[in-house]
């Protein structure tokens, strides 16, 4: 077991957690922009998919404490190996130049703090309703919460919905690097398989990028209103 | 043809290097890179100065000794070849073109444009052997090994180590060199009894020597000579995971009768 142990304390242990946490990372991102995209289907399905989710105060508190520790592992992890990383390279090249690698592999540590900073706005914005809100705890017809309602009058804002655009456009550019980072980095590979593992990240980020930018989107330009 | 050269000039380990510029004259379009550097230094050694130091040696691709990052690409701007088997007609006459060292941490730099690689070395003393028995050679086709198998590890194998993937890689890891090494180990039956303790032991290694980590962007597939593919560097993750797996279970560490000293 200790072995076990030392194994993920070296570069590439640390690599492997790091694609773990950020693949399970990913997997809720992806749901959380399937369930977000009920704001469609009008205020009933909304609120009451909502109250559905804090119906359970243990699984939404057991979510949000894995959620945050997944997040912090994520982040320790990938600022030790990034800092290992500048060590290994003390004196730079006089002119560097790329081949191959993609814009989005190049900034992660950019896109990941643009990410990081976005989350930390989010929550405060639409979960705990520190920043910017009004009608957090006004009740729908049907005695819900009215997060439609909420989630509406904050789109309206033109300032809100630049930031959440900024923090999508983080999201789409670490996720089109990192889920293929990830399956390689987890030893997933095959020949048949290549053009699809290749594929992944570009795929997932454009996903949930497009399912989220849409909400802001409909929202902002009033197809989806009160 | 003639062309503007910075070259990266440092007397020693401790001094404080500088590019300077030389001009190369008399150059002809079939020249390789390193016939250039020679004539250089050729007029460098006429005028009393000291030549510029650079590492070469078979000349023809094989050796891994050339170690040059020509206009910020190790071994200069083609794919698939070594700094000596790039020639001179690739570059438009009156260039201006930058040489520097392999640059990394654990590739200290000895003088000039020659870097000290011995760092891979320990690697592979760490565990990029085989133990055999000594004796009569073995039979031919006594141990039978598919042609998938014995192509796949060839292409592992071609790896000269010249340490282009860490001069490449943004984080200088020698990812791809180990991920070779190990791969064409694995692959063969020959290289399974120590498949999982070579495996931790050179990955194990290559963080000793303070190589950074593989960001998987694939910069060292595009410059490496021998164009390994970083598929190997997913085996090489396979395999340290499945160390990790089998070593668990282990009672303790076994004793390696090569095991380094620490």
């Amino acid at each position: 077991m200790t072995r076990l142990v030392s194994h993920l304390q070296s570069s590439v242990g640390r690599k492997v957690l790091t694609a773990l946490s950020g693949l399970g990372l990913t997997i809720y991102v992806i749901f959380h922009m399937l369930g977000n995209l009920q704001v469609f289907q009008g205020p009933h399905a909304f609120n009451s998919y909502a109250a559905f989710l804090r119906d359970m105060p243990i699984l939404l508190w057991t979510a949000r404490i894995g959620l945050l520790s997944i997040v912090v592992l994520h982040i320790v992890l990938a600022t030790q190996v990034s800092l290992q990383n500048h060590r290994a390279r003390p004196i730079g090249y006089a002119i560097h130049r790329y081949r191959q690698a993609s814009f989005a592999s190049r900034t992660m540590a950019v896109s990941g703090m643009v990410l990081f900073l976005f989350i930390v706005f989010h929550l405060l914005h639409l979960t705990a309703g520190v920043i910017g809100s009004s009608s957090s705890d006004r009740v729908d017809a049907e005695g819900y919460r009215d997060v439609y309602g909420k989630v509406i009058v904050a789109f309206q804002n033109p300032l809100v919905v630049v930031l959440y655009l900024a923090g999508q456009l983080g999201l789409g550019l670490h996720l089109s690097h990192a889920v293929s980072s990830s399956l390689q980095t987890l030893g997933l590979e095959h020949a048949a398989l290549d053009r699809l593992f290749k594929a992944a990240g570009s795929a997932v980020a454009l996903l949930v990028v497009l399912g989220n930018v849409g909400i802001i989107l409909a929202v902002f330009l009033g197809i989806v209103r009160l | 043809m003639k062309f503007r050269l910075k070259i990266w000039r440092q007397n020693g380990p401790a001094e404080r290097g500088r590019l300077v510029t030389y001009e190369a004259q008399d150059v002809t379009p079939g020249m390789s890179f390193l016939e250039m550097l020679d004539g250089v230094n050729q007029r460098l050694l006429g005028n009393g100065e000291e030549p510029v130091a650079f590492e070469q040696d078979c000349r023809e691709g094989i050796c891994g000794s050339c170690s040059l990052v020509i206009d910020g690409i190790p071994h200069g701007p083609d794919r698939g070849i070594t700094t000596c088997q790039l020639y001179m007609r690739r570059f438009p006459d009156g260039a201006t073109i930058t040489i520097e060292p392999w640059r990394a941490k654990a590739f200290p730099i000895i003088k000039d444009l020659v870097v000290d690689r011995s760092a891979l070395d320990r690697v592979m003393q760490a565990g990029g052997y085989i133990s055999v028995n000594t004796g009569g050679a073995v039979d031919g086709n006594v141990l039978l090994i598919g042609k998938d198998q014995a192509e796949t590890a060839m292409d592992a194998a071609s790896c000269i180590g010249c340490g282009a993937c860490v001069a490449a890689c943004k984080n200088a890891s020698a990812t791809l060199f180990v991920a070779a090494k190990v791969s064409h180990f694995a692959i063969l039956p020959q290289g399974k009894p120590e498949r999982t303790h070579r495996v931790s032991a050179m990955l194990e290694a290559m963080d000793r020597e303070g190589f950074g980590s593989c960001g998987n962007q694939y910069e060292c597939e595009a410059v490496c000579p021998k164009s390994i593919s970083v598929r190997f560097i997913a085996n090489l993750n396979r395999e340290y995971l499945r160390a990790g797996i089998v070593e668990a279970g282990l009672p303790s560490e076994p004793e390696s009768p090569h095991a380094e000293s620490v």
